[in-house]
């Protein structure tokens, strides 16, 4: 909301500098945008330099058939002028521009020689000062522009602008007369009564028997007023109206459509005009649209209008979508003599809805979708008819239309000092809350211990006490409350376990050398495709966004394998080659038969540069799967638990590199390198290793806090053996087996070596390992940990089939 | 040198010049074989003392005693000084070969690659521990959330014109199902969960349709409860106050400004003294000295009421802010966009 600040002193007697005022306004709940300026600048002496001149004499131009050499009176001076327009005679008044003016757009203008004639100024147009697009002369000013004055002060045309940004909860505040009753609250001003005195028709005619106006759903439309003007000159505005509109940031059109949107400006009802003559039958209704119906608004759209959708209805067709826009069919324009003026009321939430559904906004769907007031509708007749039978001329016609479903019946509520008290956390003596409820317009008397506030019209956000202590707290101040920490505090803060897992997991990873990425939630719906997923992959079915910003953005993800080789790649394609990421994020799945769907944490991750990072000593190896199983291990190790490997069955993944991680029997996640069609679907050009480990399987392994064992007290013993065991013997076989035979002495058996060549034959490997006995209750002798490790080759031997290597 | 030992060995010339000899190619051995030939020579078993020693039992008795206690003291004091002479060539040995093993220190050393938490995961920690340290606990909740949730039980309900500042995300087949525009659901939730008091704060995702240079479809918020007896809104100010000190610097100040949202009354915007320029007033912060980096105010009697919370009985506090914006006010970041392409060379700046 662009409120100029000479506009806005027409209603309030405030004289602060525009930045104060601002920061007045800013701590008291309106949020200043920022200060613009509109028009000729100011500052420097500029606007001194711009002053009403009265034409004395026009001759030739000696040397230029299109230029005219004009002497120009400015106030107890004559300049000489050359012009280039010839729309203006002698005697006529104008604008002048003298030497060393800056005009809007940053020009300045010097004296200068033009064809051999010395200029001392220029004649000013509309367009040249800011009012007009476009100007096909200078500005003729009326006759009582007095010689020799500043145009300044003549014309608004140099204005400071507060660009507000109005709460959705204040739509009084959406026109300069609410802001000023605003600012007459925030500062103690004097407020100015609202310009609204009507005037009195001539004529005898009665508008109600002229024309017919009804309302078909007065729960879209209470409120419809209708009066009519005829006779009116359709011309473009006078310069101070364009004035006014254009530091408002409004396009003037003619002095009709001027006026309706100078009223909305100025007391916040937007207005509409027809030209009754183009409405079919002398009538307009207020109605939901018939399906089908279309309408071409005046912005030149077409628009296919719904059935829950209001218009405004001549004898045959939609001239208006209520609220929204009008119709160009009926719109005012240059030959139209008599128009009917509309002012009315609808309903809020219908308006935001007609406008969301056609894609349509104007300044009128954004005021009435907020909830206007009805008191209004007769406020807007009164002062548009006077203002455009001044401007305009014509008459209005005797009689008027005022359907209403109800009339206002003011609100009321109450408010308690203590309760005050009680939120605010300061005390505001009763008689300062009297005096702030007044000043804002609210109508105050004792009630009991507390007081009785009356609500007026344009204050339709307040309806409880707890409203009043807000409106209390903007303008007592804020800064008047002293910082306090809550005094029943006995609670004690903290992480939930899943929360501090989380924290140690990334802390590890990091540690480990992965950097961290935050990626979309969502990815594209070509997702299952790239990733090779069977049809029947439940991961295919996602909750997919209705409304997605592009087709890459479509569903939300129900594996993290994507957002990761998309990361991944992105990097690598900006020559980040160490690109080794992790992110903890959720992945979201639908749940039959329930509207929300499961949302799980998880840690995923994937490897596709150094595990060193560069180094001019060599860098390091490359990652493979037993990176991946590492940091996995690593990850289960950090929560005190552990998991269970199998070969994955994963169609992203390599199928003879790569592991399903199972904790209490249940698929958890998996770890191993990715599938190469995968990587290529992906345009990545290297081996990439990927881990994904559902948060709760972590957890879920977990074996709580660590309980000590004596591992130091009494010394282990420790023995090598390498046993030959067939090729593809999982190396877990062969420690499963060790482990079973060794108990109870067998502390931990550690696969130290796999060799597989010529030594030990074709189809054959031999495993070593690494034994460590110990017993928590005394050192073992040699014969105990020989007879064990006896025990251990045997079983190897017998169940394997193992030999001992020697 | 022991003196006492060097006046006694005048009264055996013999001795005597057999130590002298001694005791130099001792002090002049320049090698530890030097020094070991040395030993070999004058104290080995063909050396001239032990045979000088060996030869006692041939001696008069009344030479024997001075001859034994004044040969075994010299053999003591030559043994030392062997010992001393070899540790002093070991240490010059040392010390050279030490000098010859120099290498370029000017090279960077081992990666021992450290990865990167992400800065907004740094920053949501930094905002959680601060909280956790007041005595919040912290919830959560879901992203895909029911429009009751997001809105209506916030006192926004259908046709409320603060839900058209929402560019809301819905869900495809399921009415009235979207992704959380906000993580204040999570406040409706726990209220519905838990008795009061409460103090929670929740992290999370959020999501709004919108994609510019200052908007990303999603980001992160913090939102923060406090309901008990007697929450005022001093109480607001002070926890806005403690944790701007804590998260941007003990100068730093707060102001209030009432503001609108649905589910607080009264509501406020919070700013904080500008961190860049100290408050005098510079770019970021417009010429004004303020920033502003969050939403609050005390939670509207009719939130309570969808929670069958009694508001006679208890107040609060809500407050709502962007963790990317306090992520760029804090860090000097320029473009929100650069959190979410998680290019490694800004991941790993912080």
């Amino acid at each position: 909301m662009k409120v100029p600040l000479s506009w806005l002193k027409e209603y309030v007697d405030v004289d602060l500098p525009a930045r104060e005022l601002a920061g007045r306004l800013a701590l008291t709940g309106t949020e200043v945008e920022r200060i613009s300026h509109a028009g000729l600048p100011a500052g420097d002496g500029n606007l001194n330099r711009f002053v009403i001149g009265r034409v004395v004499a026009i001759e030739p131009h000696p040397n230029a058939d299109r230029l005219s050499l004009c002497r120009v009176d400015t106030g107890g001076a004559t300049a000489q002028i050359v012009c280039g327009a010839s729309n203006f005679k002698e005697g006529d008044r104008t604008a002048v521009c003298q030497p060393g003016g800056m005009l809007p757009d940053g020009r300045r203008l010097e004296a200068a020689e033009i064809r051999g004639v010395r200029s001392e100024g220029m004649l000013c147009s509309e367009s040249e000062l800011g009012l007009a697009a476009k100007s096909a002369g200078i500005m003729i000013l009326p006759e009582d522009a007095p010689v020799g004055g500043r145009l300044v002060d003549y014309l608004p045309v140099s204005d400071d602008v507060l660009e507000l940004e109005i709460t959705p909860n204040r739509p009084d505040c959406l026109s300069v007369y609410g802001v000023a009753r605003e600012v007459a609250a925030i500062t103690g001003s004097r407020l100015r009564t609202m310009p609204v005195c009507d005037i009195k028709p001539r004529g005898d005619d009665n508008v109600e028997e002229l024309v017919s106006i009804s309302v078909a759903d007065p729960s879209l439309c209470p409120r419809y007023g209708v009066r009519l003007i005829a006779g009116v000159k359709i011309r473009p505005s006078p310069a101070w109206l364009k004035a006014r509109l254009a530091a408002a940031g409004l396009r003037p059109v003619n002095n009709v459509v001027d006026i309706t949107n100078y009223v909305m400006w100025t007391i916040g009802e937007p207005m509409h005009a027809f030209d009754m003559a183009r409405i079919a039958g002398r009538r307009l209704t207020a109605r939901r649209a018939a399906a089908g119906e279309e309408i071409t608004t005046i912005d030149g759209g077409r628009r296919r209008l719904g059935a829950a959708m209001l218009v405004i209805a001549d004898g045959e067709k939609p001239v208006a979508i209520a609220g929204v826009m009008g119709g160009q069919d009926s719109e005012v324009a240059a030959g139209t003599t008599d128009i009917l003026l509309e002012a009315a009321n609808f309903d809020g939430r219908s308006i935001m809805e007609t406008s969301m559904a056609l894609g349509l906004r104007s300044e009128s769907s954004t005021r009435f979708e907020k909830g206007l007031d009805q008191e209004l509708v007769p406020q807007a007749l009164a002062m548009a008819a006077r203002l455009i039978t001044q401007i305009a001329g014509g008459r209005l016609v005797p009689g008027q239309f005022d359907i209403r479903a109800k009339p206002f019946e003011g609100g009321a509520t109450h408010i308690r000092p203590e309760r005050v008290a009680a939120l605010l956390g300061v005390t505001v003596p009763a008689a300062e809350i009297r005096a702030i409820l007044s000043k804002l317009g609210f109508k105050v008397k004792k009630e009991g211990s507390g007081l009785h506030v009356g609500v007026p019209s344009f204050r339709a956000d307040v309806e409880r006490e707890i409203d009043l202590v807000e409106e209390i707290a903007r303008v007592f101040g804020l800064e008047l409350i002293p910082p306090s920490l809550p005094s029943g505090m006995r609670a004690i803060g903290g992480l939930t376990e899943k929360q501090a897992a989380t924290r140690r997991l990334a802390r590890l990873l990091a540690g480990r050398g992965l950097n961290e990425v935050i990626t979309y939630s969502f990815i594209g719906g070509d997702f299952a495709g790239r990733l090779r997923l069977g049809d029947d992959d439940p991961r295919r079915q996602a909750v997919a966004l209705a409304n997605p910003l592009s087709a890459e953005q479509s569903l939300m993800r129900t594996i993290m394998l994507p957002s990761m080789l998309m990361s991944a790649a992105a990097n690598l394609a900006q020559r980040n080659f160490d690109a080794n990421i992790f992110e903890i994020g959720r992945v979201y799945t639908p749940l039959k038969g329930k509207k929300l769907c499961d949302e799980n944490e998880v840690v995923a991750g994937c490897l596709c540069g150094s595990l060193r990072g560069p180094s001019w000593r060599g860098n390091g190896p490359e990652p493979d799967f037993y990176a991946g199983k590492g940091l996995v291990e690593a990850m289960f190790k950090e929560l005190s638990g552990w998991f269970a490997v199998d070969r994955t069955r994963e169609p992203f993944l390599h199928p003879g590199k790569a592991a399903d991680i199972f904790v209490d029997g249940s698929c958890v996640g998996h770890v191993g390198e990715v599938h190469p069609l995968v990587l290529r679907a992906f345009d990545i050009d290297r081996p990439v290793v990927a881990f994904e480990v559902l948060l709760e399987g972590l957890i879920a392994s977990s074996k709580g806090i660590a309980v000590f064992e004596d591992l130091i007290t009494y010394p282990a013993s420790f023995q090598d053996i390498s046993v030959i065991v067939d090729e593809d013997m999982p190396a877990a076989d062969v420690i499963a087996v060790a482990g079973d035979a060794g108990a109870p002495l067998l502390h931990s058996a550690r696969v130290f070596d796999i060799y597989t060549g010529s030594q030990i034959g074709a189809g054959k490997k031999s495993v070593a390992l690494n034994l460590e006995f110990r017993s928590p209750q005394r050192t073992l002798t040699d014969a105990e940990v020989d007879s064990a490790r006896a025990l251990i080759v045997q079983a190897l031997e017998e169940k394997l089939g193992a030999s001992l290597r020697l | 040198m022991n003196i006492d030992l060097k006046g006694q060995l005048k009264q055996h010339p013999g001795l005597a010049a057999i130590y002298e000899e001694a005791a130099a190619a001792i002090a002049a051995a320049g090698t530890e074989d030097a020094l070991e030939a040395a030993r070999v020579r004058h104290l080995g078993r063909k050396s001239e003392l032990s045979r000088l020693l060996r030869a006692i039992p041939e001696m008069p008795a009344a030479e024997r005693p001075l001859v034994g206690k004044l040969g075994n003291q010299a053999r003591a004091a030559l043994e030392e000084a062997m010992a001393g002479r070899r540790q002093a060539l070991e240490a010059a040995a040392l010390e050279e070969r030490l000098a010859q093993e120099r290498i370029d220190i000017t090279l960077p050393g081992e990666p021992f690659p450290g990865g990167r938490l992400h800065l907004i995961t740094q920053t949501l920690w930094e905002i959680e521990d601060i909280f956790t340290g007041l005595g919040y606990r912290i919830a959560e909740g879901p992203e895909v959330e029911t429009d009751y949730y997001n809105f209506t039980a916030l006192n926004t309900p259908e046709g409320h014109p603060a839900r058209s500042l929402h560019d809301t995300f819905f869900i495809e087949g399921e009415a009235g199902v979207l992704l959380r525009t906000h993580t204040s659901p999570v406040q409706v939730r726990v209220m519905e969960k838990e008795d009061p008091p409460v103090y929670v704060i929740i992290p999370g995702r959020v999501y709004r349709r919108d994609s510019d240079a200052t908007h990303t479809p999603m980001f992160h918020q913090v939102e923060g409860l406090a309901v008990d007896e007697h929450i005022t809104m001093a109480d607001l100010k002070g926890t806005l106050e403690a944790f701007a000190k804590s998260m941007f610097g003990a100068e730093r100040q707060i102001r209030l400004r009432p503001h609108y949202f649905p589910f607080t009354e009264p509501s406020v915007e919070v700013d904080v003294s500008c961190m860049i320029c100290g408050g005098k007033g510079c770019r970021s912060c417009k010429q004004s000295g303020w920033l502003e980096i969050l939403g609050a105010g005390l939670v509207d009697p009719n939130v309570f009421g969808f929670v069958n919370y009694d508001p006679d009985e208890v107040s609060g506090f809500a407050f709502g802010m962007g963790v990317e914006r306090i992520a760029m006010l804090k860090h000097g970041v320029t473009d929100l966009r650069m959190f979410y392409d998680n290019d490694l060379r800004f991941i790993n700046q912080f």
